[in-house]
């Protein structure tokens, strides 16, 4: 049953083609214009650049101090997925197999964060993060992404173990495994899935978070990619192509990424979507 | 409990892993705060020569981004983290800083008298006079021109402001945009523009002090003239200036778009930078007719204060370099360093740049006075800046007519400035 | 979801407790810590303790003085704070009808397109929806402030290109337009999620059920009405929450496109960048924060949030209890 050309079928693909032009255009005016010129974006903002330059790129990079947002914000978000996903995963295991009413209530309490963002409590963290003398230091960051990303771990990972058979923890626990074995080597490679569900749902969110840069941290040495675009659209002086290739920086490693593993993605959204 | 009791343990070993840094061999390190992020360079040029007289003081400048600065230094005082010297905002800001006792006061530091009038201290000093700040940085503000477009045009600086609306007519009749200003940027509009041209409508330093010790009423006709001037320049905006920003105001007037703008001396740098072919120069806010006396917004932007709580040492080194700074030699070599902020000393200097010496060369024979709503009117909400700016911003959008902005302005200062309270009621 | 959030535990509890289970649930009580102190140092508390700070008052970073509820009086009574506030809170529900509107029908409407299988060059249409949504919300807030631009930008151009020059506006500077712009801005960047999540609910959906639909005579419209949409009711509940929670949290665009003060004249003033000026940053240019009266705000936030939720967990999830039991 072929119907291709059904006129259904046309316009559905309008519907969609539109929407990619609507997607794929500003896209493409980021990346074109990192290349132009200064003046001439202003002059002509669209169309191809009359001649390339890349001083937006290097100028970023260096001047800009790109290289080291870039350092910041991979140390952060890695740093931030693995705890997360080792102690969320070390907390799904205990959950999933605990069944008492004081787990079931920590596992509310754990997802009970689902629903409320951690930035109404940016006061007191902001105290503690002080106190603890940890302002304009990338440690302030992780450990409230860390708390940031234990709801939706702890969620997706308690019922992904939960739906593991009991039998095969039980048959490595019959053969003497302790619990932590169990949870290496039994649990760990099964809920492989799931931590890159948990992965997506995170790094997304941590890469590109704003709010608790913009309120930590303040010396150079320990700003972020967001950060860093941010200051380059400062009060007073910007520079569009050296910031439009910073915007082009920033996204670009993301969108490659992504793009490379847009199936496993959508695959790990829709299995996070599914079950949430 | 618990929780504290583990907050306080790793606290405590943070604090253990912190190395401590002190003075060795008499050498002493001290750090400066500050807001102006763009100047890293040109401060290193400032400190290196410093640093070059007195050998055994090493000055770290470690400036953070503008709109965080206030917060940021608060934070870093209250937490006893805070930087030994650091840049002061002029008035309230500081004046708060001072009376809850993070300040170190100045009264007996060497050169400060005398080298500074008394206005010049005022930013940084109690009511009764008390310094707890050296007067650092000046900007001036003016109306930046295109020179070749003038020509062009076969224009005039204009020597009146019905000249300045004249001149503008023409320049919009050519097919440009007369003025490159924008609200986009809503402070632009209060920093650049009104209080840009409020000294000439309200008679400069005498003017504003009249507003502020309640003998005239922030509605009387000369508010209502900066609000009228505002809205005489309305026309003149390019389209679309709603949504346009600082930054598009600036490339309008480098494209050669526009051919003025109302602007501060802080862009001299950028704009030789970004266009160092443009041919551009300055001239000041003029008079209306039959109006005499010129006036320049020659605002007090920064001035330099100690903090109270750095270690003694500290404070005799950053005490050396304050003293420093009220020094001719270090006037020229600021103004020469930073070009577009001036110095605020009253030592004769030479500057070297073209276009700061174009901006100074306002001043001759001008009354000089601060932005409108930096004394006082900052003190209390809804504060005079915020005003000012909406009211502007209302008389471009032809939401309001000048008189309707200038009361709203007298009714909402009256709601907590005592003088202004004085005022008929009621408009 | 539902039943798995509230009842974890499988029924069996009357296991008999040997040592070795004693055992066990010790090295789970050791899992479970790490997790649990980070969570309650870094969110729970913090979250609980700054509400408690909405009844303090004082300089700067450490508010100390006990107020009662003086702050609340503040933010309700007194004209300068009430105003914005209410501004915000107005604003932010404008945000998130808009939102409601354009992002989740525009999502339904992708999923049910992409959920043809039949449909060539699917993946790359679903890869495309989604790209947005990877990047920095500052990244496209920009990007989209450079397209609207009254001056240079792409979409003025293009009206007038297409002969509808007279629409052109400044968009972002009109204190009319500012709010719906940055809105569709904004579910211009997310549609890709309530499409995924439409989609993984449709896909759910058995076939059969709408293919025997199609024998019986029914039209692909009364299809999606009849049969699609009431499944995907949870799905939407879901969706709708979701949403709301993130509306009620968003800053960055509003930061990259208005500036914290949600210009022009707060009317992008959301209570994220309200919330932000008054707690964190002060207001330009004193920018002198108010703590206890940021608390404040935060708290209302949260009020509003838990009562959204509330709602949704009392009527949102009915139609899923029906279909599960």
């Amino acid at each position: 049953m072929t119907r291709r050309f059904s006129p259904g079928m046309i316009v559905t693909h309008l519907v969609l083609l539109a929407w990619s032009l609507v997607v794929l255009i500003p896209v493409w005016t980021m990346l074109i214009n990192s290349i132009k010129p200064k003046r001439e974006i202003f002059r002509n903002p669209f169309g191809l650049p009359s001649e390339v330059t890349l001083d937006g790129y290097s100028n970023a990079w260096t001047a800009g101090r790109f290289d080291l947002y870039f350092r910041n914000s991979i140390i952060v978000s890695v740093v931030s997925l693995l705890l997360i996903l080792l102690l969320g995963s070390l907390a799904a295991y205990a959950l999933a197999n605990w069944r008492s009413r004081l787990s079931n209530i920590l596992y509310i309490y754990f997802i009970a964060g689902l629903m409320i963002p951690i930035r109404l409590g940016t006061i007191n963290l902001f105290q503690i993060i002080q106190s603890l003398g940890l302002t304009d230091n990338l440690l302030g960051l992780i450990p409230i992404y860390v708390a940031m990303g234990m709801p939706i771990a702890t969620f997706v990972l308690t019922s992904f173990i939960r739906s593991v058979p009991a039998e095969l923890s039980d048959a490595a626990r019959i053969d003497g495994a302790s619990e932590w074995r169990v949870y290496l080597s039994v649990i760990l490679p099964l809920i492989r899935p799931a931590l890159a569900t948990v992965t997506i749902f995170n790094l997304l969110p941590i890469w590109n978070d704003l709010w608790f840069p913009l309120i930590f941290i303040r010396n150079q040495e320990a700003r972020t990619v967001t950060l860093g675009v941010s200051l380059l659209f400062g009060q007073y002086q910007t520079d569009w192509t050296r910031a439009l290739a910073a915007l082009s920086m920033a996204a670009v490693p993301v969108l490659v990424a992504y793009l490379l593993m847009s199936s496993q993605f959508i695959k790990g959204l829709t299995a996070g979507a599914i079950k949430g | 409990m618990k929780l504290r009791l583990t907050l306080l343990l790793v606290i405590a070993m943070l604090l253990g892993l912190i190395p401590s840094v002190s003075a060795q061999g008499g050498e002493i390190a001290l750090t400066m705060g500050s807001w102006r992020v763009d100047d890293v360079a040109q401060m290193q040029v400032i400190l290196d020569a410093f640093h070059a007289a007195y050998p055994n003081i090493t000055i770290t400048f470690d400036p953070t981004n503008p709109p965080d600065y206030n917060a940021t230094l608060r934070t870093q005082l209250e937490g006893g983290t805070a930087p030994d010297l650091f840049y002061l905002r002029s008035y309230a800001t500081s004046r708060q800083l001072f009376e809850e006792g993070y300040l170190e006061p100045l009264g007996d530091l060497p050169g400060l008298m005398e080298n500074f009038t008394e206005a010049a201290r005022a930013p940084w000093a109690t009511d009764d006079g008390l310094p707890y700040g050296v007067p650092f940085i000046a900007v001036s503000h003016g109306v930046y021109y295109n020179i070749d477009l003038f020509n062009e045009l076969g224009l005039e600086v204009p020597q009146t402001w019905e000249e300045l609306l004249a001149v503008a007519q023409k320049i919009k009749d050519a097919g440009y945009d007369p003025f490159a200003n924008a609200s986009g940027d809503e402070w632009t509009i209060a920093e650049i523009v009104f209080m840009n041209i409020a000294p000439t409508f309200i008679g400069g330093y005498e003017g504003r002090q009249a507003y502020l010790n309640g003998e005239r009423c922030f509605n009387d006709e000369h508010a209502v003239a900066v609000f009228q001037a505002v809205a005489d320049l309305a026309p003149f905006l390019p389209e679309g200036q709603e949504a346009l920003t600082y930054y598009d105001s600036q490339q309008l007037f480098l494209m050669g778009e526009a051919a003025m703008w109302l602007g501060g001396s802080w862009d001299i740098p950028f704009f030789e930078s970004e266009a160092p072919d443009f041919e551009w120069s300055v001239f000041g806010i003029p008079a209306p007719e039959g109006q005499e006396q010129r006036y320049v917004t020659f605002h007090m932007d920064a001035g330099m204060g100690l903090n109270a709580a750095a270690p003694d040492d500290h404070k005799e080194a950053a005490k050396l370099f304050l003293e420093w700074m009220t020094t001719p030699e270090f006037a020229t070599l600021m103004g020469d360093t930073l070009p577009g902020f001036f110095p605020i000393s009253n030592h004769p200097i030479e500057l070297s740049n073209p276009h700061a010496n174009a901006f100074l060369a306002l001043n001759e024979g001008a009354g000089l006075d601060v932005r409108w709503a930096w004394e006082k009117l900052l003190d209390g909400q809804p504060d005079g800046y915020t005003l000012m700016q909406n009211g502007a911003l209302a008389v471009i959008a032809g939401t309001m007519t000048p008189q309707e902005a200038a009361d709203a302005l007298q009714e909402g200062l009256a709601q907590w400035f005592e003088p202004a309270q004085k005022c008929p009621a009621g408009m | 979801m539902a039943n798995s959030v509230l009842a974890p535990a499988r029924a069996s509890e009357q296991v008999e407790i040997t040592r070795w289970d004693v055992q066990r649930r010790r090295t789970w009580v050791l899992f479970l810590i790490p997790a649990l102190l980070i969570y309650t140092i870094f969110m729970a508390f913090p979250l609980f303790n700054s509400m408690r700070l909405s009844f303090y008052q004082g300089q700067g970073l450490t508010p100390d003085r006990y107020v009662g509820l003086e702050n609340y009086v503040t933010l309700f009574t007194n004209p300068l704070w009430r105003d914005r506030f209410f501004n915000a809170v107005g604003n932010t529900f404008v945000f998130f009808a808009i939102h409601m509107l354009v992002q989740n029908t525009l999502g339904l409407l992708f999923a049910t397109l992409l959920s043809n299988t039949r449909l060539f060059g699917r993946n790359v249409y679903r890869a495309i929806i989604f790209t947005p949504a990877t990047m920095s919300v500052l990244v496209t807030g920009f990007l989209w402030t450079l397209i609207l631009n009254p001056r240079w930008g792409m979409l003025n151009q293009v009206l007038e290109w297409i002969g509808l020059g007279a629409l052109a506006r400044p968009w972002l500077g009109d204190a009319n337009l500012a709010l719906p712009t940055i809105s569709l801005v904004s579910s211009w960047q997310w549609v890709g999620l309530p499409t995924m999540m439409f989609l993984a609910g449709l896909l759910t959906i058995s076939d059969e059920l709408s293919e025997a639909a199609r024998v019986d005579g029914a039209s692909a419209w009364q299809i999606f009405w009849r049969i699609k949409l009431p499944l995907l009711r949870p799905t939407i509940g879901i969706v709708s929450v979701l949403t709301f929670i993130g509306n009620f949290n968003a800053f960055d665009v509003i930061f990259a496109m208005a500036g914290a003060r949600g210009e022009p004249a707060y009317a992008t003033d959301l209570l994220a960048t309200f919330f932000y000026r008054t707690a964190i940053a002060g207001e330009h240019p004193v920018a002198q924060p108010n703590m206890g009266l940021g608390a404040a705000v935060a708290t209302c936030t949260f009020l509003i949030l838990l009562t959204g939720v509330s709602l949704w967990l009392r009527f949102g999830r009915g139609g899923e209890e029906t279909l599960a039991g």
